[in-house]
C-alpha cells in the first residue's frame, strides 16, 4: 500500500508540474499576437539591425581611417612594407575605437528607427508573399509543359538502407530549374515600395551612425532585408532570427520572452510528462497488460513524438511515415505468427520465404508483367516456390525438434549466402535486372511506378490529409492478411497447430499429428515472407539481392516481440502493435537523432541495438515459462 | 559416541503454508543401528530427511519446529553442505555420479587428496596437483568395505546398475568422520542378489559404528536388515518398533491403516458391474520412463468403477497412459470385445476411450489457451463437433456453440473462474482438473480412465471429483478406471482394486479387504501365500 501511495503522491506532483508548464506555455503562446510579444520582436529586430548596420559603420570608418593612413605615408615618402604597417595599425585601432564607442545601444533613441522598420517590414511581407505565389505559379506552369524525365539513378553504389532512405527523400522533391524565372510586374511594384520603405529606414540610422554613408546602406541593403523579413516567418521563426543576430540583448526581460517563445514546447512537454505520470500511477496494471518492454519502448515513442515536436519537425509527415513503414513490414512480420503458433518458435529462416518472393518478383519484371496483374503473379509464384522450399524446411525442423532457434538462424543465413551465388548465374536477360556489364543480377532493382509494380498498393486509394498521407491500399492489404491468418488460425487444424505450438505433448495425446502441423506452420510462415518481401518492396520501390534479406528475420522477430508475443504464443494484434511500435520508433528516431547529434549515424546505431537487444531479451523469456 | 543416540530428531513439524506434512514427529538413532523408515508415498519421510540435510526447500518455505540433536548437542543444519561436514551422508536413489569420471575420481571428487606444485605455491592451492596414488589407495580402502573388487580406476560410465549404487556408499562411506548415513530406497534398482549384498554391506558398514536410515517399502527387506523400526502415516508417526519383535503383518498394517472416515461413499449395488468385459489386458508391458509396466493382466467389468493402487513409481500410471498411446507399449488389450491398437492415441480416442491424465499441466491442459478452448478441444479435433462452415474443407470454430457447452460445464462441475475465457493456467488445480474432466467428458466415453484425479488438489475439490466420478458410474453407467496412489480414495469408491508392484499386478483386492492384505500388496507381496514375495 505504502507504494501504491507514493506512486500516487509522484504521479501528483508530476502533474502539478506539467499543468505549470502547460499553463506558462499557453499563457505565453497567446501573447504571441499581443502587444507584448509585438513589443519584443520589434526590440529585438531594431537591436539586431543595429548590430547589423553597425558592423557596416565600422568597416566604412576602418577604410576611412585606412585611406588617411596610406594617404599619410605616401606623402611621408615610406617604402612599401612601412605603408603596409602603418595601414594595418590605423585599421585596428580605428577598429578598436569605433566598435567600443560607436554608439550606445541601451541609451540610443529608437522610436523612429522602430516605425521605419515596422512599414518597411509590412511592405517586405507583401512582396514575399507575391514572389511566393509567383515561384509557385511558374513551377506549376514548368511541371505541367514539360513531363518529368525518368531520372536514372546509379544503384550500385547504394548499400545501406540509410543510403536509399537518403535517395528517396530527395526524389520526392521534384526539382524545377528556377532560372527562367522572371519578378512579375506586381512583384517589381512591391519591391519599389519596399526600396521606398528602405530609404526612410536609411534616414533614421544615419541619424544613428555619423560615419554611416548612402553607399553603405546601399550594400547593407539585402542583409538588412533578410534581417527584417523573410517568407513562412512566424513569431518563432522571427524570435530565432533576431536571436541568431544578436538581438537578445535587447530584451528587459529576457525570461518572459523566452518563455513567449518557448511556449509551445513548454505545452509539448507538459502534455508528455502528464503521460508520464499516467503511467506512474497505473504502473503496475499498465506493466501487468503491456508487460516490461513494451511500455518502455511505447513510453520511448512518445518521448520521440515530443522531442520531434520541440525540434518543430514534422510530426504528420513522420507518422504517414510509419503507417507506410508499418504497412510495408506488417506482413514479413505477420508471417513470424504462424511459426510461433506452431512450436517452432521465431522463424529466423524467414530468408527463405523471403528468396521465394524475390525470384518471383523477378520473374514479373523479366517478363514485363507489370501492374496488379504482374503483382499478383509475383505474389502467386513467390508462394508457389516458398510452399515447396517451406515445407522442405519443415521437415528439417521436425528432425531437430528443441533446436529450433539455432536451426532456424543458421538456414536464414544459409540461404541467403547460397542465394548470391545464385542471384550471379541466374538466367535473367531483362537489363532492368542485369548488369550493363558482365552478368549477375543488380544488387538493388529498381522498381517503377509505370512499367513495374512499384507502390501500387502504396498508391491505391491513398490520400492525404494536412501532410498525412494514407496508403489505403497497403492498409488494407496488411488487414486483408491479418483476416485471413486470423481466420485460419480459427480453423480446425489452425485449433490443432495452436496446441502444438501450446503443449506438444497435450497435442500428442490427443492424436494431433504434430510433424504435420508443424510442416504447415512452417509453410504458412514462409509463404507469408513471400508476400511479405513482395509488399516491403513494391512500397520500398526498389527490390534488394543478395545479402539484403539476411537481418529481415531478426527485424520481424524483434517486430512481434516488442508487439507481446512470446516464443510460444501470439496474437495478430501483437504483430499489429509491434510493427507500429518498432517502425515507429525507427522512423521517428532517425530524425530526431539526426537533430539531437547532426551528421552521425546513431540512429542506425539504434536501430540495430533496439532489435538485437528486443531479441536477447525475449530468448532470456523463453526459457522461464513454467508459470507458478 | 558418547551420547546413546548418535541423532536425535524431536517433536519435528513442518507446514507448507496451510498444509501439514509433518506433525509431531521424532526419530531417534543410536550408534551403529539400522533403523528403518517406513511409509506409504506423501507419509512425510522425503520432508523428514530433507530437515536433517538442511535442504534450502525447507529453509525457503519457512523452516519448521523442532530439534535436532547430534551426539546429544543440538545443532542447526544449515546446508547439505553443512550436514556433511556434520558427519551425515546419502546414497541417493538416483546416482549423482560423473559417467566420465572414474570410480576414484568419482569417490573423491571435491575431496581431492593434493600436493603442492610450483604453480601452486605461487597461485595458491587450487593448483595444486591431484595425487592419484593417494586416492586410488582410499578409494581400494572404501571398495573393498563394501565388498567391490572391481578396480578402482575404471571409468564409472557403463558399470552395471549395481556396481553404481555400491561406488556411491563407497564414497559415502570414504567421507573421514561419517556419523550417519541415510539409504534413501537402495533396493529399488538392485536386482535380489545385489540387494542381498547391499543389506550385508549395510550390516558391515553398522558393525563400524555408524548408523544408518534405511528407507523402503519393502516389508520383508526391514525385517531382514533393520534393528528397529520407525513408520510414518499422512505425516504422523504411528509407532516404534523394535524389528526382532514385529513382522511384515504388523507392519503392513501400520503402514496402511485406516486413515479415519472417507470423504465420498459409493451408494452399493445389488450388482457390482454388468457380466460384460468392458477392458481386458492380457501381459501389458509399457515403457514409460518412471513408470514402466512389465507384465500387467486385467480385466475389468462393464459399469464397475476399477482401481489400480500401488506405490510411486511402480507402473500404475503407466497402464492408462500405455492404453491410450501416449507411450510405446506391448500385449493384448481388447476394449468391449473388440482388438485395440496400442500407441495411436487418436484411433484410442475414436474408440471411445478417454483419460484424464495425471500430468495436468504438461499433458492434460494447454496453459496459455482459455477453458473453453480446453474443454472443446478433443471433442473438435476427434469427433469435428463444435465446428461451423463447410467440413473439412474450411471449417470454422463455431464460438457460440463452445461458449454455451463451455458455461454449461463450468456449471455442471462448479468450475471456478472469473469467465471461460480465463486461461487454464491461471486456475488452481482443483478447477484445473475439472476441466480435464470436462474436456473427457465431452467426448462421451464409453470407458474413462482417470489417473491420479486428486493429485495436488486441496480436500473441498477432491470430494468434488471423486463425487463427480461415482455420478457419472451410477447415473450414466460409465466404467470408470481410476488410478491413484491414495489406497483410501480407492477404497472409498472402487468396487475392485488391483495393487501393481514392481510393473505387475500383485492381486485384484476388493475394496473391504483388511489393512494387512492392501499393505502386503503395496510391498509386493501376494497376501494369500504370505511370506514370499511374487516377484522374489
Amino acid at each position: 500500500m505504502g507504494n501504491q501511495k507514493a506512486r500516487a503522491i509522484a504521479s501528483v506532483l508530476i502533474v502539478v508540474l506539467a499543468l505549470v508548464l502547460i499553463v506558462t506555455g499557453v499563457v505565453g503562446m497567446s501573447r504571441r499576437a499581443t502587444a507584448t510579444g509585438e513589443e519584443i520582436l520589434t526590440n529585438m529586430r531594431t537591436r539586431a539591425v543595429l548590430i547589423a548596420t553597425g558592423e557596416g559603420a565600422v568597416e566604412s570608418y576602418v577604410a576611412i581611417a585606412a585611406d588617411q593612413a596610406r594617404e599619410a605615408a605616401q606623402a611621408a615618402g615610406a617604402s612599401m612594407s612601412e605603408i603596409r604597417e602603418a595601414v594595418a595599425a590605423a585599421e585596428e585601432e580605428a577598429r578598436n575605437n569605433s566598435s567600443a564607442n560607436l554608439l550606445d545601444y541601451a541609451t540610443a533613441d529608437t522610436t523612429g528607427l522602430d516605425a521605419a522598420l515596422s512599414t518597411l517590414r509590412a511592405a517586405l511581407m507583401d512582396y514575399r508573399a507575391e514572389e511566393a505565389a509567383a515561384e509557385a505559379a511558374y513551377v506549376e506552369q514548368m511541371q505541367a509543359t514539360a513531363a518529368p524525365e525518368e531520372t536514372e539513378v546509379d544503384t550500385s553504389q547504394l548499400t545501406s538502407e540509410a543510403d536509399l532512405e537518403a535517395m528517396l527523400a530527395e526524389e520526392e522533391e521534384v526539382e524545377v530549374d528556377m532560372s527562367g524565372f522572371v519578378a512579375t510586374e506586381r512583384m517589381n511594384e512591391l519591391r519599389a515600395i519596399a526600396d521606398e520603405k528602405y530609404a526612410g529606414v536609411c534616414t533614421e540610422l544615419m541619424a544613428l551612425y555619423d560615419t554611416l554613408d548612402q553607399a553603405a546602406l546601399d550594400t547593407l541593403e539585402g542583409t538588412i532585408f533578410d534581417i527584417v523579413s523573410q517568407s513562412g516567418d512566424d513569431f518563432a521563426r522571427e524570435y530565432d532570427r533576431y536571436n541568431a543576430a544578436g538581438g537578445a540583448a535587447a530584451l528587459s526581460n529576457r525570461f518572459g520572452a523566452w518563455v513567449i517563445r518557448y511556449g509551445d514546447d513548454l505545452v509539448y512537454v507538459g502534455v508528455g510528462l502528464i503521460l508520464a505520470a499516467l503511467v506512474v500511477f497505473f504502473y503496475p496494471t499498465l506493466v501487468k497488460k503491456l508487460g516490461v518492454p513494451r511500455m518502455i519502448i511505447g513510453l520511448f515513442f512518445v518521448l520521440l513524438c515530443v522531442v520531434a515536436l520541440i525540434y518543430d519537425l514534422s510530426l504528420s509527415g513522420l507518422m504517414s511515415n510509419t503507417l507506410v513503414r508499418m504497412g510495408m513490414n506488417s506482413i514479413l512480420v505477420l508471417a513470424m505468427a504462424p511459426g510461433i503458433q506452431c512450436g517452432i518458435g521465431l522463424n529466423l529462416g524467414l530468408p527463405i520465404g523471403i528468396v521465394g518472393g524475390l525470384i518471383g518478383g523477378l520473374l514479373a519484371i523479366e517478363w514485363q508483367i507489370g501492374g496488379w496483374l504482374g503483382f499478383v503473379f509475383a505474389c502467386l509464384v513467390g508462394m508457389a516456390i516458398s510452399a515447396v522450399s517451406g515445407a522442405l524446411y519443415g521437415m528439417l525442423l521436425n528432425r531437430l525438434k528443441g533446436s529450433e532457434m539455432s536451426v532456424t538462424t543458421y538456414v536464414g543465413f544459409s540461404i541467403v549466402s547460397l542465394m548470391c551465388i545464385a542471384w550471379l548465374v541466374l538466367p535473367f536477360n531483362s537489363l532492368e535486372l542485369r548488369w550493363p556489364l558482365g552478368t549477375g543480377l543488380r544488387n538493388t532493382i529498381v522498381m517503377s511506378d509505370a512499367t513495374s509494380f512499384g507502390h501500387i498498393l502504396d498508391n491505391f486509394l491513398s490520400f492525404s490529409i494536412g501532410g498525412f498521407t494514407v496508403p489505403t491500399g497497403l492498409l488494407l492489404f496488411m488487414a486483408l492478411c491479418c483476416y485471413l491468418v486470423w481466420l485460419f488460425m480459427r480453423s480446425r487444424t489452425g485449433v490443432a497447430m495452436m496446441a502444438v505450438g501450446n503443449n506438444r505433448r497435450f497435442a500428442e495425446a490427443t492424436g494431433v499429428n504434430v510433424d504435420r502441423m508443424r510442416i504447415i506452420g512452417t509453410m504458412i510462415s514462409t509463404m507469408l515472407g513471400a508476400v511479405g518481401i513482395l509488399v516491403y518492396s513494391q512500397s520500398y520501390g526498389f527490390m534488394q539481392l543478395y545479402t539484403a534479406p539476411r537481418q529481415m528475420g531478426f527485424v520481424a522477430a524483434s517486430a512481434i516481440l516488442i508487439g507481446g508475443a512470446t516464443t510460444s504464443r501470439c496474437k495478430i494484434s501483437h504483430v499489429l502493435i509491434g510493427t507500429f511500435l518498432f517502425q515507429g520508433v525507427l522512423t521517428l528516431g532517425m530524425p530526431v537523432a539526426n537533430a539531437l547529434v547532426p551528421q552521425s549515424t546513431i540512429s542506425e546505431t539504434m536501430r540495430i541495438l533496439i532489435s538485437n537487444g528486443i531479441i536477447l531479451y525475449a530468448l532470456t523469456k523463453s526459457g522461464g515459462e513454467q508459470r507458478a | 559416541m558418547s551420547a546413546e543416540y548418535v541423532l536425535q530428531m524431536k517433536d519435528i513439524t513442518k507446514r507448507y503454508g496451510e498444509n501439514t506434512v509433518l506433525e509431531d514427529v521424532s526419530l531417534s538413532v543410536r550408534p551403529g543401528e539400522i533403523h528403518a523408515l517406513l511409509g506409504e508415498n506423501g507419509a512425510g519421510k522425503s520432508t523428514l530427511m530433507n530437515i536433517l540435510f538442511g535442504m534450502p526447500v525447507i529453509h525457503a518455505t519457512g523452516g519448521f519446529s523442532g530439534t535436532v540433536s547430534l551426539d546429544g548437542a543440538e545443532t542447526h543444519i544449515q546446508s547439505p553442505h553443512d550436514a556433511m561436514e556434520k558427519g551425515i551422508g546419502m546414497v541417493h536413489q538416483e546416482f549423482m555420479l560423473l559417467p566420465g569420471f572414474t570410480i576414484t575420481e568419482n569417490i573423491k571428487l571435491n575431496r581431492e587428496i593434493t600436493k603442492p606444485n610450483l604453480v601452486s605455491r605461487v597461485f595458491g592451492k587450487n593448483l595444486e596437483t591431484l595425487n592419484m596414488k593417494a586416492m586410488a589407495k582410499d578409494a581400494r580402502t572404501a571398495l573393498d568395505s563394501v565388498g567391490m573388487s572391481i578396480d578402482e580406476y575404471t571409468l564409472v560410465q557403463g558399470l552395471p546398475v549395481g556396481y553404481m549404487q555400491f561406488v556411491e556408499i563407497a564414497r559415502e562411506i570414504d567421507k573421514k568422520g561419517i556419523k550417519l548415513l541415510v539409504f534413501d530406497e537402495p533396493t529399488a534398482v538392485l536386482t535380489e542378489s545385489e540387494a542381498e549384498q547391499l543389506i550385508r554391506v549395510m550390516k558391515q558398514i553398522a558393525a563400524t559404528g555408524i548408523a544408518i536410515i534405511f528407507i523402503t517399502h519393502r516389508l520383508d527387506e526391514v525385517i531382514a536388515a533393520a534393528d528397529s523400526v520407525t513408520i510414518l502415516r499422512d505425516g504422523k508417526l504411528v509407532a516404534t518398533r523394535d524389528a526382532k519383535k514385529t513382522n511384515t503383518l504388523e507392519l503392513a498394517e501400520l503402514m496402511i491403516g485406516r486413515k479415519g472416515e472417507s470423504m465420498v461413499t459409493a451408494p452399493d449395488r445389488d450388482k457390482p458391474h454388468g457380466d460384460k468385459v468392458a477392458l481386458e489386458i492380457n501381459h501389458l508391458c509399457v515403457d514409460m520412463p518412471g513408470e514402466e509396466v512389465r507384465d500387467v493382466s486385467l480385466k475389468v467389468y462393464e459399469g464397475e468403477i476399477f482401481g489400480i493402487g500401488g506405490l510411486a513409481g511402480q507402473g500404475k500410471i503407466g497402464i492408462p497412459s500405455g492404453i491410450m498411446g501416449l507411450y510405446p507399449a506391448a500385449g493384448e488389450v481388447n476394449v468391449f470385445g473388440a482388438a485395440h491398437e496400442l500407441g495411436n492415441p487418436r484411433k484410442s480416442l475414436e474408440n471411445g476411450l478417454a483419460m484424464v491424465s495425471e500430468d495436468r499441466r504438461g499433458v492434460g491442459l494447454l496453459l496459455e489457451q482459455s477453458i473453453e478452448d480446453n474443454i472443446v478441444f478433443n471433442a473438435m479435433q476427434i469427433k469435428g463437433e463444435y465446428l461451423m462452415g463447410i467440413r473439412l474443407l474450411f471449417s470454422l470454430r463455431d464460438s457460440r456453440k463452445i461458449r454455451k457447452v463451455a458455461n454449461q460445464m463450468i456449471k455442471d462441475l462448479d468450475i471456478r473462474c472469473t469467465s471461460a475465457l480465463q486461461h487454464a493456467g491461471t486456475l488452481s488445480g482443483g478447477n484445473q482438473q475439472k476441466v480435464c474432466i470436462a474436456r473427457a467428458l465431452l467426448m462421451r466415453p464409453k470407458l474413462l480412465f482417470v489417473s491420479e484425479p486428486t493429485r495436488g488438489i486441496d480436500i473441498g475439490a477432491k470430494k468434488l471429483v471423486l463425487e463427480t466420478l461415482v455420478r457419472l458410474n451410477r447415473e450414466q453407467g460409465m466404467t470408470i478406471v481410476m488410478v491413484s496412489s491414495e489406497l483410501m480414495e480407492l477404497r472409498s469408491i472402487c468396487g475392485r482394486i488391483a495393487i501393481v508392484s514392481e510393473g505387475r499386478t500383485v492381486d485384484v483386492l476388493k475394496a473391504t479387504d483388511t489393512d494387512v492384505n492392501f499393505g502386503l500388496a503395496m510391498s509386493g507381496i501376494r497376501p494369500n501365500q504370505e511370506g514370499g514375495s511374487v516377484n522374489g
